[in-house]
């Protein structure tokens, strides 16, 4: 897994200019059963280019599954999406409560591939039923044989034994059943497979082989790009061409990977990077911090950057404005200091001080149950 | 491989819980001081009738077919040796009539006001509760309150207010025996025309109790199944509506199966007091007359058949599982 | 901690569970009349003439109502004494074979599965009728010895998964004596379930007790609901038409076993509050599903889905 410049500078060929997706404008919240309305993804608009891989970066309750149930067309209940677009290939789809989603949208041009994938398939039934049920949901003439031999020859050319189609769930390990269930996930090939916390459930070296067999398929042209949301950054180091950092329901910062982790441009991703070890020469001077503080009630979000309650480079405009996006679609940091600084990397010492005297009481409850909420959407 | 490894390892409990059931049968209505065949002959004598050497005669008769002079193990080894021949014994309250026939005589009847009872009340409970999960809203609210009193409602209060009302009451229907007086039991349509106005209230009262509960038991599981990530996944996959919720009901439903096993194995024993209710002439009846009269072969032979029905039921609802649901299979035959 | 929600079903099932235990309680002691003594001819129609002929009298000419709070208060103990015997039982059983495994979790488990295999009824039965005469008490422990195996095998679910937690660990590590993990540390996690379970096991028994009576084994000489319909269907008051005889017992019963199983099931509810968002604990559910059958036909907790999927 450390073999990253190689794999990074491979990914950085596979992307091309042309757009693959186009989000605008996303909006989607949590009604609790108090009957309070959380935001958990607020007006959040991205892009991803053809042979993509995007990170999504940032701690639990900040988001990010939730924007990856909004990408991949299966927000349900208690989250509801309230508005937003989508735009793969020219062609629209309307977000919200009165807009109709085509069925046929799900899996065939975005697709979902589920966090744990312990319970992805129905318990009792065979691989090969979903594999067939999927096919026929989006082309109805297809013939059983013929189903299941576009399968297989799916599945030998991912390298996987064509006998775990004929496997029931409980009887693959977890680091297979996440591979089967991520051939399920891209068998109409996709444009686009949102893969929400993928490697989240499994050891190093099943990770290892589910991440070569997403860039292979991306390598293959079986899908076009790959929205990949995780909590563990080394690992989206590795897979990701550009990496977007959410606080709070909103893209903190969004760039190439490689600049993120080295040059970060918003005080959150600079602190959030800050936070996490990466075997990389000379980390073991590296000083580790935490970021003061949790994140903030999004019952009750604080005014102007969300992240100002936390930020050492805080400033009077922080709490009353939302800061402007610097830079373009592609690569943007939504910060005030990054615009008065431009082209200036964001000094991670002065983002947290070593007094923490910019600590915060937050409302730790409703971070759970926000966390909570989102798991179970899921 | 698997599967027969799985049978066998149920095979064995149920042998040894059938074994203990047999021994429970045989001694408990043993433990009453004194010798019983002693207290029944008394009480035949009492009720007077029989002379002096037909007493001596039933003595012999009871004292041969229990083996009471032998000791305890072999008289175990008899009772397990007319068992096995099928033979239930004699009972004491109408002797000679032997227990075989009369349970014969009752059996069909407690059947009859049970299977469709259960078999319709699976059938619309199941569909209830699975509308009710599925649509949410008022009717889930309405069907749910509703389900759960009629399931928590005890099967015999039902019966009681639905006699009073509807049978004496309005008078709509006839209050109690499965026929009317004065005919034979025969297969003739007027016979049957005739008993199942008896049948009607019997029916109703175990049928609305059945449709509760499966409506309960149903709307809890398709709930739970609701939140699967399965469902999940399968609606990112672009599967329509209709097929997700067929994965649904087949994982909900297989509990549910189970329960219909097992009511179907329970139905000897499960409505004894309804039939009480009604004066019906089932087994719960006769259990009742065989209580009160003090009637052992009898009354021990019905508490018997209903202890091999419920094993029965439980044994095969453990074999169709193994077939049905693979993961049980691999739990078993695996590490426990 | 989070706070407790305490639903408007919680109050609901709470106010009903009170009332049956002021009717229980109280009852007797406003009521000052002998359910045993003879106040009137048969089936006397109720009047307010006397607080005893409230309901009117029954077959032997004795006060319904002063019948009815005795029975009701007979009743409610025989559900607490049962109720108790088998959750302690099946806890126990539960418990061990949970937190222990190995062997002995084997053996105890194969004895639970037996008693879940055969009818509870049947044993209640066999046992009622053994014990020749017997007393309101007897019947409890009777009822309540048969009924403990589902919980034992609810409970043992429950307690392998608790077992690999880390806090168990350090506690074992820190030279805890098992007994103490098992009271101090496993114990308090259970702790909501257990009540659930119980008050189930205390309608099931309720009900039970009702049924044996009714089939003419009742505890004798003594006051209860099901002594009271055994009564009023032997001597017919159905079919006379004297209700005040019979609805009072069959109305109680089934307010009893109502708030019950309310009661459990709003207590689920304010004990995991995910549950209102509509997803349901299958065990429970299952129980809940099976206790009216655990008096006719015993064994409707399923056999095999416990402890495998949950």
């Amino acid at each position: 897994m450390t073999d990253s410049p190689s794999r990074a500078a491979n990914a950085r060929t596979r992307a091309t200019g042309l757009r693959l997706l186009d989000a605008h404008n996303l909006t989607a919240a949590y009604y609790t059963p108090e009957g309070n309305r959380v935001v958990a993804v607020d007006d959040v608009s991205i892009s991803i280019n053809e042979g993509e891989v995007l990170g999504i970066a940032g701690e639990s309750g900040c988001g990010k599954s939730t924007l990856g149930a909004i990408l991949s067309l299966t927000a349900r209940e208690p989250l509801v999406v309230e508005g937003g677009t989508l735009e793969v290939d020219g062609k629209q789809q309307r977000l919200g409560p009165r807009a109709k989603v085509q069925r046929t949208w799900r899996g065939s041009v975005v697709s979902l591939l589920p966090q744990g994938a312990m319970n992805s398939i129905s318990p009792t039934m065979r691989v090969r039923d979903l594999v067939f049920d999927v096919m026929r949901a989006h082309d109805r003439g297809v013939k059983r044989s013929e189903a299941l031999d576009r399968a297989r020859d799916r599945f030998e050319e991912l390298g996987l034994p064509a006998r775990a189609l004929d496997a029931y769930p409980h009887q693959l390990s977890g680091g297979m059943k996440q591979r089967v269930v991520t051939v399920i996930s891209t068998l109409l090939n996709p444009r686009l497979l949102i893969a929400d916390e993928p490697t989240s459930a499994l050891d190093v070296s099943s990770q290892k082989a589910l991440i070569d067999m997403l860039l292979q398929m991306l390598d293959n042209k079986i899908m076009s790009g790959v929205v990949f949301i995780t909590h563990d950054l080394p690992v989206l180091r590795t897979v990701s061409n550009r990496i977007a950092v959410m606080y709070a329901g909103k893209i903190a910062e969004i760039g190439d990977a490689e600049q993120i982790a080295s040059e970060p441009r918003h005080p959150y991703s600079a602190a959030l990077l800050g936070s996490v070890l990466v075997p990389e020469p000379g980390f073991r001077n590296k000083r580790v911090k935490g970021i003061p503080g949790s994140p903030p009630n999004l019952l009750n979000p604080p005014s102007g950057c969300r992240f100002h309650p936390r930020c050492g480079l805080a400033m009077d405009v922080c709490t009353k404005e939302e800061p402007p996006e610097v830079g373009d679609v592609l690569r943007f940091s939504s910060c005030f200091w990054t615009q008065q600084n431009p082209g200036t990397p964001v000094p991670l010492d002065r983002v947290i001080p070593s007094e923490e005297a910019t600590m915060v009481e937050t409302d730790r409850e409703l971070a759970d149950q926000l966390a909570g909420a989102e798991e179970g959407a899921r | 491989m698997d599967f027969a490894k799985y049978l066998g390892r149920k095979a064995i409990w149920y042998v040894i819980a059938l074994f203990v059931a047999l021994l429970l049968n045989f001694l408990l209505p043993r433990l009453i001081p004194g010798n019983p065949v002693d207290t029944i002959v008394s009480q035949m004598a009492r009720g007077g009738g029989a002379s002096g050497e037909q007493m001596k005669a039933i003595y012999a008769h009871y004292m041969q077919q229990f083996g009471l002079d032998k000791p305890m193990w072999e008289q175990f080894l008899v009772y397990l040796g007319h068992l096995a021949h099928g033979n239930l014994g004699t009972s004491f309250s109408q002797y000679p009539t032997s227990v075989n026939s009369l349970v014969a005589q009752a059996l069909p009847w407690s059947i009859a006001i049970q299977l469709p009872a259960i078999l319709i009340g699976w059938v619309v409970g199941n569909l209830i509760g699975a509308v009710a999960a599925y649509r949410g809203g008022w009717f889930d609210k309405g069907a749910f309150v509703g389900s759960l009193f009629a399931s928590s409602m005890p099967y015999y209060c039902l019966a009681i207010v639905l006699l009073f009302v509807v049978g004496v009451h309005f008078g709509f229907l006839p209050i109690g025996g499965g026929y009317s007086l004065g005919l034979t039991p025969n297969l003739s349509p007027s016979f049957f025309g005739d008993a199942i106005t008896y049948w009607w209230l019997p029916f109703w009262s175990l049928v609305i109790i059945f449709v509760g509960g499966q409506a309960v038991g149903m709307r809890s599981m398709a709930i739970y199944e609701l939140g699967s990530d399965y469902v999940n996944y399968g609606r990112g996959l672009g599967l329509g509506d209709g097929r997700i919720v067929r994965y649904i009901f087949r994982n909900a439903m297989l509990p549910q199966i189970t329960g219909l096993a097992l009511s179907i194995g329970g139905m000897i024993g499960g409505a004894l007091v309804t039939e009480l209710v009604f004066s019906y002439p089932g087994i719960g009846t006769l259990l009742f007359s065989a209580i009160s009269t003090n009637d052992y072969p009898l009354f021990s032979s019905i508490t018997l058949l209903i202890t091999l029905a419920v094993l029965a039921a439980n044994f095969c609802v453990e074999i169709a599982y193994g077939i049905i649901d693979p993961r049980i299979r691999a739990a078993h035959s695996g590490e426990r | 901690m989070r706070s407790i929600h305490l639903t408007p079903r919680f109050w609901v099932a709470a106010s009903l569970v009170i009332f049956t235990l002021l009717v229980g309680l109280l009852g007797p002691l406003i009521i000052h009349v002998d359910p045993h003594a003879t106040i009137g001819g048969l089936y006397d129609k109720p009047s307010g003439r006397s607080i005893g002929m409230w309901l009117g009298t029954d077959n032997a000419g004795q006060s319904v109502i002063s019948n009815l709070v005795n029975g009701v208060r007979t009743s409610l103990f025989i559900g607490l004494v049962a109720g108790a015997i088998s959750t302690v039982i099946g806890l126990v059983f539960g418990l061990v074979a949970g937190f222990q495994g190995g062997i002995l979790d084997d053996i105890l488990m194969g004895v639970t599965n037996i008693g879940l295999a055969i009818p509870s009824i049947v044993v209640v039965i066999l046992l009622a009728d053994a014990l020749n005469g017997s007393t309101s008490f007897t019947l409890a422990m009777v009822i309540g010895i048969t009924g403990w195996p589902w919980t034992a095998r609810a409970v043992r679910a429950q307690a392998t998964s608790i077992r690999n937690r880390e806090h168990i660990d350090v506690a074992r590590l820190s030279g805890a004596r098992w007994v103490s993990i098992l009271l101090w540390d496993v114990l308090p996690y259970l702790l909501s379930y257990v009540v659930m379970a119980f008050v189930l096991q205390m309608s099931g028994a309720i009900l039970a007790e009702a049924a044996i009576s009714m089939l003419g084994l009742g505890a004798s000489g003594s006051v209860s609901l099901g002594i009271m319909l055994y009564w009023s269907l032997a001597w017919g008051s159905v079919r006379t038409g004297a209700w005040w005889a019979f609805l009072p017992p069959t109305l109680m019963l089934t307010l009893i076993a109502f708030s019950l199983l309310l009661l459990q099931s709003s207590l689920d509810e304010v004990f995991n509050p995910r549950l209102r968002r509509g997803r349901s604990r299958r065990r429970l559910a299952a129980v809940a599903a099976g206790t009216q059958a655990a008096v006719p036909t015993a064994a409707i907790v399923e056999p095999v889905l416990e402890g495998d999927r949950s």
